[in-house]
C-alpha cells in the first residue's frame, strides 16, 4: 500500500446523528476487520475503502465512523480533526435528522474549516414513509450543497456517494 | 519610539524659517547655495521620510547590534526584558509553535539529564548487588568483566527479553499511516486501520480523562504484546512490541522521532494523503526494529528457577558425577583386564567392547593356557559383567609345545622334559614301557621336529637288575661283573639326576632267596644277598652325599619255580627307590 504510486491517502468522517444509517452505509461500502461495538466503546469505527479515480490515480479512504451525537457539541472535535472531507448523513423518514445534520454540519465546519461534504439523505428505500419536503432540500442545494439521496438497504446512490466526496477532496487546492 | 517627535520639531523649524522669509531672501539663497539646494531637498526628505527611516536602519541594523555585542552586554540587558515579555506572550496566546520549535531540541537534553541520573542509580544497584553471590550473579559477573559493561546492566539485559515487531509512523493530525516496517515473520494487521484506530483510541482516552493537551496515552497493553506510542507535534511514532520492553527503547523511538521531525517538517505540515515522500523514513523507523534474542533467554531463564529445581539440577549434575567417575574407573579396570589377558601366553584377544551393558572379550585361547577369567579378581572386574568367548586353538609358543607334550606323554615326576629350537630332551628315568611308549607318541606332538633321550635312565634296570647269585651262597655267581658295573653307572646317574632335583634317595635293597633249603637258611641268604650288595655298591660309588642304602629280606618270591630258570631269577636282589625332598 504505502510503496504503491498514486495512492492518496484521506481521512473522511460519516456525521449524523443517531440511527440515521452511517454504519449501515459503510458496510455497504467496505470491508472492515473492526467489530460495531467499537461505536458503543471507543465513540468511533475506522474503515477504509481503495477508490480507483481514474487509470492513474487511487484513493485510500479511511472513514471514520464517528458515533452518533444527540446534540452538535457532543461531537468529538479530536475525531474530526485532520479529515479532508465528511459525509453528512440524516434519516429521510425523521425530519428532525435534518436539522440535527444542520446543526452538526455547522459544528464540523467549525473544526475543520472549509472542506468538502456531501449531505446523504438516506433510506430512499421507505418512499412512502418520507417525512422531509424536497423544497428543504432544494433550498440547501441553492445554497451549493451537494445533496445525494442514498439507500443503505438497496445501496442505491452510496457508491456515488463516496467518489462524488473523493472526486471534491481531489480537486480541493493543497 | 522617538522618531515623529524629532520629526515634528524639525518640520516645525523649517516651518519657522519659511514663514520668516520674504521673496528677496528666498532668491539670494538660491544664489548663495545654487545646485546644493536640490541636495539638501534630498537630506531634508531623508530626514523625514519614515519609511525611508525604516529601510536605512533596516540596512545598518544587523551590523550595529552585532557591533554592539563586540563592545558590551548593553544591548542583551536591554533587549532582555522585552524578549521575555514577548516569549510569555506567544505562548500564552498560542503555545503550540514553540513546543513545535522545541520539541527536537528537549529531548535530547531530558533524556541528558535522565541518564545522568540514571547511571547514579545504576551505579548503587551495582554496589548493592556486589557481594549478592548466586551461581547466575556469577556468570554475569564474568561477563560483565569480559564485555566491559557496567554488572547491573548485564542484569537488566538478562532480565529483559522483547521484539519489537512492528512500528507505524502516524500523521498525527489524520491519523494516516505514513509508512510501516514490520519485524520478519510479525503478523501484520491491515496497518491503515490499526494507525487509525490507535489515534481514535489516543484521543478517546485523552478527551475522556480531560488531559493537558502535552500528555498523551504512552502505553497499552494486550497480554504480552505492548504498542508504544511516542508522541510528536505533527507525527506518532506506534510500535508493538512483544514481551517485556526495556526502557532503554524508548530513546530509540525518540530520536527516530525527533530526526523525522527535523528532516520531514514541511512534508509532515502539508501531508495531502500522499505518502510515498515518506519512504525515506524507512531506514530510521527501522532502527527501532530492536530484538532481545533467545541466547539472552537462556541466560535469564535460571534465575526465575525456583529453589527446588536447582536442588534436582544439582543432584543430578552430582549423581553424573559419581555415575561418570566409576565409569571411568570402570574402564579403567576392564582396560587393564584386557592389557593382561594379552599380555597371557597361549590367549589371542581379537575383540573386546561392550553389548547390552556388558564387556566383551573374544579371542583364541590354547585349552592349556590359563582360563582369562581367572584375571577378573585381580583386575577388580566383577564376572558378572563380563561375556568372554574364547575359540580353542594350539599355541605353537615353546612353552606351550612343551607343555603340550608333557600332557600327552603323561610325563612322570622323574622325567624332566625341556624344549628348544623344535628339539624335545627327555632327562631323568622311567619305566621301559613309558620309555617305549614316549618314544612311539613323540612324533605326534605338534611342534617337535627331534627328540632326544641320552639322559633318560630305565628304571627297570636298577628296580631289577638281574644279578644273579650261587645257589646257597650270597656271592654274584660268575660273570655278573658287567651287570654291576652297569648298575653302579645308573645308581651314579641316578643320583646326580635326585641331586639336579634337589631330591635325596633311598634305595631298599631287597635280597631273595629260591625255594630250596630251609626257611632259615632262606631269610639267612635274603639278608645276606642285600648286605652283600649295600657294601659292594657303598665301596663302588664315589658319592654318597645324597644317597641312603637300606638291605631289607623277604621271602616272598619273584616267580613260581617251575624250572630251574625260574630258581636262578628268585635268587636275586630288586631295589626300590624312594626319592625325599632333600634338606
Amino acid at each position: 500500500m504505502m510503496s504503491e504510486r498514486n495512492i492518496v491517502q484521506k481521512k473522511i468522517c460519516m456525521l449524523g446523528t443517531f440511527a440515521v444509517g452511517k454504519t449501515s452505509l459503510v458496510r455497504r461500502f467496505v470491508q472492515s476487520i473492526y467489530s460495531d461495538k467499537y461505536h458503543t466503546t471507543v465513540g468511533v469505527k475506522i474503515d477504509k475503502k481503495l477508490l480507483d479515480l481514474d487509470e492513474t490515480q487511487k484513493m485510500m479512504m479511511m472513514l471514520w465512523d464517528v458515533e452518533g451525537a444527540e446534540q452538535a457539541h457532543e461531537l468529538r472535535k479530536s475525531y474530526l480533526r485532520g479529515a479532508s472531507g465528511y459525509l453528512l448523513v440524516a434519516d429521510g423518514t425523521r425530519k428532525e435528522t435534518l436539522y440535527k445534520a444542520l446543526e452538526i454540519q455547522a459544528r464540523a465546519q467549525e473544526t475543520l474549516g472549509l472542506v468538502p461534504y456531501i449531505f446523504l439523505i438516506n433510506k430512499s428505500d421507505l418512499i412512502e414513509e418520507w417525512d422531509i419536503e424536497e423544497r428543504e432540500l432544494e433550498a440547501l442545494v441553492e445554497k451549493g450543497w451537494h445533496v445525494i439521496r442514498t439507500s443503505a438497504k438497496s445501496g442505491v446512490g452510496v457508491e456515488e456517494a463516496f467518489t462524488a466526496l473523493a472526486r471534491k477532496m481531489m480537486e480541493m487546492p493543497k | 519610539m522617538a522618531e515623529p517627535r524629532s520629526q515634528d520639531v524639525l518640520e516645525e523649524g523649517v516651518h519657522l524659517g519659511s514663514a520668516s522669509e520674504d521673496a528677496e531672501t528666498a532668491e539670494l539663497r538660491s544664489l548663495l547655495l545654487g545646485p546644493a539646494e536640490g541636495r539638501i531637498a534630498e537630506i531634508h526628505e531623508r530626514l523625514t521620510d519614515p519609511h525611508r527611516q525604516l529601510t536605512e536602519i533596516s540596512q545598518v541594523l544587523p551590523d550595529a547590534i552585532a557591533v554592539r555585542t563586540r563592545q558590551d552586554d548593553e544591548l542583551a540587558q536591554a533587549l532582555g526584558p522585552t524578549v521575555t515579555t514577548a516569549i510569555e506572550r506567544s505562548v500564552r496566546k498560542n503555545p503550540q509553535p514553540l513546543i513545535d520549535a522545541i520539541f527536537p531540541v528537549i529531548g535530547p537534553a531530558i533524556r541528558r539529564a535522565i541518564s545522568v541520573a540514571l547511571s547514579g542509580m545504576v551505579q548503587s544497584l551495582n554496589q548493592s548487588m556486589a557481594y549478592s553471590f548466586s551461581v547466575q550473579g556469577l556468570k554475569w559477573r564474568i561477563e560483565a568483566w569480559r564485555t566491559g559493561k557496567p554488572f547491573a546492566e548485564v542484569v537488566l539485559l538478562h532480565t529483559l527479553l522483547y521484539r519489537v515487531e512492528q512500528v507505524f509512523l502516524i500523521h498525527r493530525e489524520t491519523g494516516l499511516l505514513l509508512q510501516q516496517v514490520v519485524a520478519g515473520g510479525a503478523a501484520v494487521q491491515d496497518a491503515d486501520m490499526v494507525s487509525g484506530m490507535l489515534t481514535a483510541i489516543q484521543d478517546f482516552v485523552h478527551d475522556s480523562f480531560n488531559a493537558p493537551e502535552e500528555e498523551r496515552l504512552e502505553t497499552m497493553e494486550v497480554g504480552e504484546l505492548t504498542v508504544w506510542i511516542e508522541q510528536g507535534p505533527l507525527a506518532i511514532i506506534a510500535a508493538v512490541i512483544r514481551g517485556t520492553a526495556p526502557q532503554e527503547l524508548r530513546p530509540i523511538f525518540q530520536e527516530a522521532l525527533e530526526t523525522i521531525h527535523l528532516q520531514f517538517r514541511p512534508q509532515l505540515m502539508d501531508f495531502s494523503g500522499d505518502a510515498s515522500v515518506f519512504d525515506a523514513t524507512r531506514p530510521l523507523l527501522e532502527d527501532c526494529l530492536q530484538t532481545q534474542l533467545d541466547q539472552d533467554k537462556q541466560g535469564s531463564a535460571p534465575a526465575r528457577i525456583p529453589r527446588t529445581l536447582l536442588v534436582i539440577a544439582a543432584l543430578i549434575v552430582a549423581a553424573l558425577l559419581v555415575w561418570g567417575f566409576f565409569a571411568w574407573r570402570d574402564a579403567r579396570r576392564w582396560n587393564s583386564y584386557v592389557e593382561r589377558v594379552k599380555r597371557e601366553p597361549g590367549v589371542v584377544v581379537t575383540e573386546t567392547g561392550e553389548r547390552d551393558g556388558k564387556y566383551f572379550i573374544g579371542g583364541l585361547r590354547d585349552p592349556l593356557a590359563r582360563d582369562p577369567a581367572a584375571f577378573l579378581a585381580e583386575a577388580n572386574v566383577d564376572p558378572e559383567d563380563v561375556v568372554a568367548s574364547f575359540e580353542p586353538f594350539q599355541a605353537m609358543s615353546p612353552e606351550f609345545v612343551l607343555r603340550r607334550a608333557q600332557r600327552l606323554l603323561e610325563t612322570p615326576q622323574t622325567v624332566n622334559l625341556k624344549f628348544t629350537n623344535g628339539v624335545l630332551e627327555a632327562e631323568g628315568f622311567a619305566t621301559l614301557q613309558w620309555i617305549t611308549e614316549m618314544r612311539r607318541v613323540v612324533r605326534f606332538v605338534p611342534g617337535v621336529t627331534q627328540f632326544k633321550d641320552d639322559n633318560l635312565i630305565d628304571v627297570d634296570r636298577i628296580v631289577n637288575p638281574s644279578l644273579l647269585f650261587e645257589p646257597n651262597q650270597i656271592e654274584l655267581a660268575p660273570g655278573q661283573e658287567e651287570k654291576f658295573r652297569q648298575l653302579t653307572a645308573d645308581i651314579e646317574r641316578l643320583q646326580k639326576l635326585a641331586e639336579s632335583m634337589k631330591k635325596n634317595v633311598r634305595l631298599e635293597i631287597t635280597g631273595r632267596a629260591d625255594g630250596s633249603g630251609s626257611e632259615e637258611r632262606n631269610s639267612e641268604l635274603s639278608r645276606g644277598r642285600a648286605e652283600r650288595i649295600a657294601a659292594e655298591l657303598n665301596a663302588r660309588l664315589p658319592s654318597k652325599s645324597n644317597l641312603t642304602i637300606a638291605p631289607v629280606s623277604t621271602r616272598e618270591k619273584l616267580r613260581e619255580e617251575l624250572t630251574e630258570a625260574d630258581r636262578a631269577a628268585n635268587r636275586s636282589v630288586t631295589f626300590k627307590i624312594i626319592l625325599t625332598d632333600a634338606r
